[in-house]
């Protein structure tokens, strides 16, 4: 239906059953709602539709009054993020000093656009604001990493730095898996 | 016991064993006879890198095999010199650090810790004056500022109950508890404090009528969501203070009858809010917080509660909605918080910064606070200065003080000598001031007559490179994402001022813009519900009551004055300074737009160029050949020399 | 009940109304959108309500101002008119206003509303919004359209009121704010009582029930 809407065919649900432990420990109290949301975000990546619609029955109020809530905060998102999340920070410091072209470098290398995710799930970019080191503007936070004065000719170490490290990874799985062939 | 005059020699009793004990554990940290390294662990010192310095000091000792402590604080706001580092060594004054990397850190433990040198070339100043090494104080980013909130931030550990008590912490709330709650509230109402939180309401009267309210229970909010995207000292004094915060809180709850607290941190800031929780554990070990404070009949206990990202939920009404699960939108007032508040009952809110004001009045009195900078608005205030000035970070200063003091004196002014064009204060809800406002003394009445806010403390410098009509873009960019979309006005009218202020950025306005603008503006301002709408034309009524030649510029002549607007400008490369066979820009360009020129040098393909300006940086100084124009068409076209043919 | 004047008449009035209904009661048209009578705590959303009261230094919307003995009210000045004005256009700058082919035409509250200001329906002052919502929605009972709807909340009060629980919700935000009825169709939810009020209770054309549009839907090959 929407963008922000839920994906219904989502293939990557968590077992219902983890959910469940999740909201065991929170009381049936409407102002636990938004806590909840945020614990299970914390743990999923994301809110899927069950999710929502479990916290919904668990509260005791309707699926949609959970979606019109989370829906209404930045912080929630309704698709699995990638692997690495990348923030561009567009507070009023980064955006004096061009944080919407590292913002677009991001996008054009990754060819998604902010808010997006990348079809193989590797990278999602999201544009943030202030996350308050104005000093070192313009800002990027790439998984928990800070990195500051950033430039364009930045983004593509960063990226390159994710890929040279992927083929490490699946050099190194290879060789293991051949080794323990022979 | 009951809490009150009755009871004041008891109260204060158990407060100095406390004290007493305080002192004796600092003590024995701080009487060690071994050197003392302190860093700055708050957000901005991490991503200055602060981890990995605090690591290489702590490899470089075990290395040397000597005996020292490494110990993390919060911040002082030197943002410009973070990694920050303190070391105190005995025999030498406590010297300051600044811009610590690890290299710097291991040359630190054997020069200093080893041999004796300080360094000189990497010391900022010492912390007192001495005859050996300068002191900071030389310098007036340290000696001009008047620090009450601010302290003891990135002077004390703020994961340690017992420092802030060492340095007077929670003396104020045991004074406190000795007192009537109403002559609390008396002594905040001659104090003359307003809320820090961007309206400046006189925080006395507030609580007054939360005294005087009615209901079964109150409760005290702590508003730390600090939306503005420029402004982050709330964050600041959470990471570094947060028991200050607790004892405000807590004088609070006890003047107006509360039994609950509740700090609403927003969602981006996860340090703090583990500071703060770290720092309510600790508090109600020592019974300075939780039932029975201080050995009385006051209880009052604190929970956080995180935000979800939404800027207007910093609107207290909002807050009050996404506290109790709701949308976060606001409500019309009357009723006001104080009467019915969270679950229809009464409840006060307060800024981060009025509520870590509180201690020092009571323990200093009303009048002294009174005494202190403007006499409309006394007390401190606090900045956060970023942008284009040598000397970025956190300012607190007297009220009163001018913009120029702040921005030239205390941060330097604006660097690579480059003009100052205009400050803009008080973030989405504030306005752009430019050089002939720089006299204006900050306090909330001559800001808001001058057509800013002092809002939430945002401050960012801009120079001649800054184009004022696109911050006023970005802002209502802001503010127009972040409407709430509950009414009319800021929903719609929000949208409309962005679209047209995104056209004249684009070189497409027209004639008639600016009254339809300045229309618009005064219409929102009038008819929106609550602050957000209220407030966020006053980027744009500011940027076209003080550079309408700029928005002129950009209509009649499709021309960006400062060269920002990308549609509006152009790159291209001077052939008479490109050096021939030099091709410093080529590998710069993010998207390969810049080629070779049948005689070797370079050129720009303006089809292809995204104007990030960084072939600007990489052409070497010596040729400095990349230029930058407004309007594009003044760029000189070159055409790309055919491929040969293969 | 108390004694005030509005627009030089002198009126009678019952503390517990609001000043609109006052107004409206003794036959004074007051544009709005977003307020019902059965409302304790009115959202004062659609900022068309506006009046001046002597004293206070702004117009209020006055579905949110109690009646006092002794108020003077003024519903006509320049001020209000221009507010009201202001907020029609806005509305209508993000409405789809192709009434002709509107189920609502003849019975639009935007259309009264604009008649009773002198306000065309396509305002030249603002350029209409590129609004950007997923197509037209379907709940099993009834359709709702972004595009014409006003955001007043009319439906989700009914609704809530109704069944206690509430189907329908605004859910997203700011210029992207829509009605959501989310998860309507779970098993687990409570369902929706067909009652229609929804539908009745829109001021525009944004909700239309079901039966009526059968015909026209399957034509469009839907
Ligand atoms: C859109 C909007 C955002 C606000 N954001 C904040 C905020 O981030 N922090 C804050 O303390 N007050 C904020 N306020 C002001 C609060 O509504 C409230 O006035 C304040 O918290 C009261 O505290 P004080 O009296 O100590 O200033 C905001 C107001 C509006 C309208
Ligand atoms: S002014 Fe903006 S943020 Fe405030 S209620 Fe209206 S739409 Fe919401
Ligand atoms: S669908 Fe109709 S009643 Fe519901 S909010 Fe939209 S305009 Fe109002
Ligand atoms: S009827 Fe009062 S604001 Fe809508």
């Amino acid at each position: 239906m929407d963008a922000a809407r839920p994906n219904e065919n989502d293939d990557n649900v968590t077992p219902l059953k983890v959910l469940a432990a999740t909201l065991a420990p929170f009381d049936v109290k409407r102002e636990n709602l938004i806590p909840i949301l945020q614990t299970i975000q914390e743990k999923e990546g994301y809110l899927s539709p069950e999710a929502m619609k479990m916290v919904a029955k668990h509260l005791g109020v309707t699926a949609s009054e959970v979606y019109g809530v989370a829906s209404f905060y930045n912080q929630f998102r309704f698709h699995p993020p990638g692997k690495h999340q990348i923030k561009v920070c567009l507070g009023t410091a980064c955006h004096v000093v061009g944080g919407e072209i590292i913002l677009e470098n991001f996008e054009r290398k990754l060819g998604i656009k902010h808010g997006e995710t990348t079809p193989d799930r590797e990278f999602s970019v999201d544009r943030v604001a202030c996350v308050g080191c104005c000093a070192l503007a313009p800002v990027a936070i790439v998984d928990e990493t800070t990195h500051g004065h950033m430039a364009p000719s930045k983004v593509e170490g960063i990226l390159l730095g994710f890929q040279i490290e992927k083929e490490r990874k699946e050099r190194e799985k290879e060789q293991r898996e051949s080794g323990s062939q022979q | 016991m009951k809490a009150g005059p009755s009871n004041s020699d008891a109260i204060k009793e158990r407060f100095e064993t406390l004290k007493r004990d305080a002192l004796q554990r600092f003590g024995e940290i701080k009487g060690a006879e071994v050197p003392r390294i302190t860093i700055g662990m708050a957000t901005c010192g991490i991503a200055a890198g602060a981890v990995e310095t605090k690591a290489a000091f702590e490899k470089a000792i075990a290395q040397h095999n000597i005996d020292a402590r490494v110990e993390a604080t919060g911040c002082i706001g030197h943002c410009y010199a973070e990694p920050l580092v303190v070391i105190e060594n005995p025999g030498f004054p406590p010297i300051c650090y600044n811009n610590v990397t690890p290299g710097k850190a291991r040359a630190l433990v054997s020069s200093f810790l080893v041999d004796g040198d300080p360094l000189f070339e990497y010391v900022l100043g010492a912390l007192e004056e001495n005859d050996m090494i300068p002191s900071v104080r030389d310098f007036p980013r340290f000696s001009m500022e008047e620090r009450i909130v601010t302290a003891l931030s990135g002077r004390i550990d703020p994961e340690k109950i017992e420092n802030y008590i060492a340095e007077g912490g929670y003396e104020a709330l045991a004074k406190a508890l000795a007192l009537t709650p109403q002559e609390i509230v008396q002594e905040v109402q001659i104090s003359g404090l307003r809320g820090r939180g961007g309206a400046g309401f006189a925080t006395g009267r507030k609580w007054e009528f939360g005294l005087k309210a009615q209901g079964e229970s109150k409760t005290v909010i702590c508003n730390a969501d600090e939306g503005d995207p420029g402004a982050y000292m709330d964050r600041t004094i959470l990471e570094s203070n947060p028991h200050q915060l607790l004892e405000g809180m807590a004088i609070c709850a006890y003047a107006v009858g509360a039994e609950k607290g509740i700090v609403y941190v927003r969602a981006e800031y996860p340090l703090a809010v583990k500071m703060i929780r770290i720092a309510i554990e600790q508090a109600e070990a020592k019974g300075v917080l939780g039932s029975g404070i201080l050995g009385t009949d006051f209880s009052f206990s604190v929970s956080v509660f995180q935000g979800s990202g939404a800027f207007v939920c910093g609107e207290e009404t909002a807050l009050i909605q996404s506290i109790e699960g709701k949308r976060g939108m606001p409500q019309h007032r009357p009723p006001f918080p104080a009467l019915q508040g969270l679950w229809g009952l009464p409840t006060i809110i307060n800024n981060v910064k009025t509520l870590s004001t509180i201690p020092a009045i009571i323990k200093k009195g009303g009048e002294w606070h009174k005494q202190m900078g403007s006499p409309k608005s006394p007390g401190s205030a606090i900045f956060s200065v970023v942008g284009k000035v040598v000397h970025p970070g956190l300012v607190e200063i007297p009220t009163g003080t001018t913009l120029r003091t702040l921005v030239f004196d205390i941060c330097g002014g604006t660097p690579h000598r480059k003009a100052f064009k205009a400050v803009q204060i008080g973030g989405p809800s504030g306005g752009c001031l430019p050089e002939a406002f720089l006299d204006t003394p900050v306090d909330f009445d001559s800001l808001i007559e001058a057509g800013a806010m002092m809002g939430s403390g945002g401050m960012v410098v801009m120079d001649e490179n800054s184009c004022m009509v696109d911050v006023a873009r970005y802002f209502l960019d802001f503010t127009q994402k972040e409407s709430c979309g509950k009414c009319t006005f800021c929903r719609i009218g929000t949208r409309q001022l962005l679209n047209i202020l995104e056209r004249i950025t684009k070189g497409e306005g027209r004639e008639g813009d600016i009254e339809l603008l300045t229309t618009l503006c005064e219409e929102i301002k009038e008819g929106s519900l609550c602050g957000l709408g209220k407030t966020a034309p006053n980027p744009v009524l500011t940027s076209l009551k003080y550079f309408r030649d700029e928005y002129e510029a950009h209509i009649k002549e499709k021309r960006c004055p400062a060269g920002m607007c990308r549609a509006l400008t152009a790159f291209y490369i001077d052939l008479d300074r490109c050096a021939r066979g030099c091709d410093a820009c080529v590998g710069s360009c993010p998207v390969e737009a810049i080629f070779t020129t049948r005689d070797r040098k370079k050129a720009i393909d303006q089809t292809k160029c995204v104007k990030c300006g960084e072939c600007v940086a990489a052409c070497p100084p010596q040729y400095t050949a990349v230029k930058r124009v407004s309007p594009p068409h003044l760029a000189p076209r070159i055409e790309r020399p055919q491929e040969p043919q293969e | 009940m108390v004694k005030l004047t509005i627009d030089g008449k002198e009126v009678q009035a019952d503390e517990g109304k609001s000043l609109l209904e006052v107004c409206t009661d003794n036959g004074i048209f007051i544009p709005s959108l977003c307020f019902l009578k059965e409302m304790t705590n009115p959202p004062a959303s659609c900022r068309l309500c506006f009046v001046e009261v002597e004293g206070l230094p702004k117009p209020v919307p006055s579905c949110r101002q109690s009646p006092a003995e002794g108020m003077v009210v003024r519903t006509d000045t320049e001020l209000v008119r221009r507010l009201q004005r202001s907020a029609l256009q806005l509305l209508l700058s993000a409405h789809h206003v192709d009434c002709r082919n509107c189920h609502a035409n003849k019975r639009c509250a935007l259309q009264n509303i604009a008649k009773f200001l002198g306000v065309g329906l396509k305002p030249k002052r603002l350029e209409p919004l590129a609004m950007e919502f997923p197509q037209e929605r379907e709940h099993p009972n009834f359709i709702y359209d972004p595009y014409k709807c006003v955001l007043c909340g009319r439906c989700i009060f009914v609704c809530r009121k109704r069944t206690g629980y509430g189907v329908l919700t605004f859910a997203r935000r700011g210029i992207d704010t829509v009605v959501s009825w989310f998860g309507a169709d779970g098993p687990d939810s409570p369902p929706c009582d067909r009652c229609g009020e929804c539908v009745n209770a829109c001021p525009v054309g944004a909700l239309k029930s079901k039966e009526t549009v059968q015909a026209p839907m399957e034509a469009a090959g839907a």
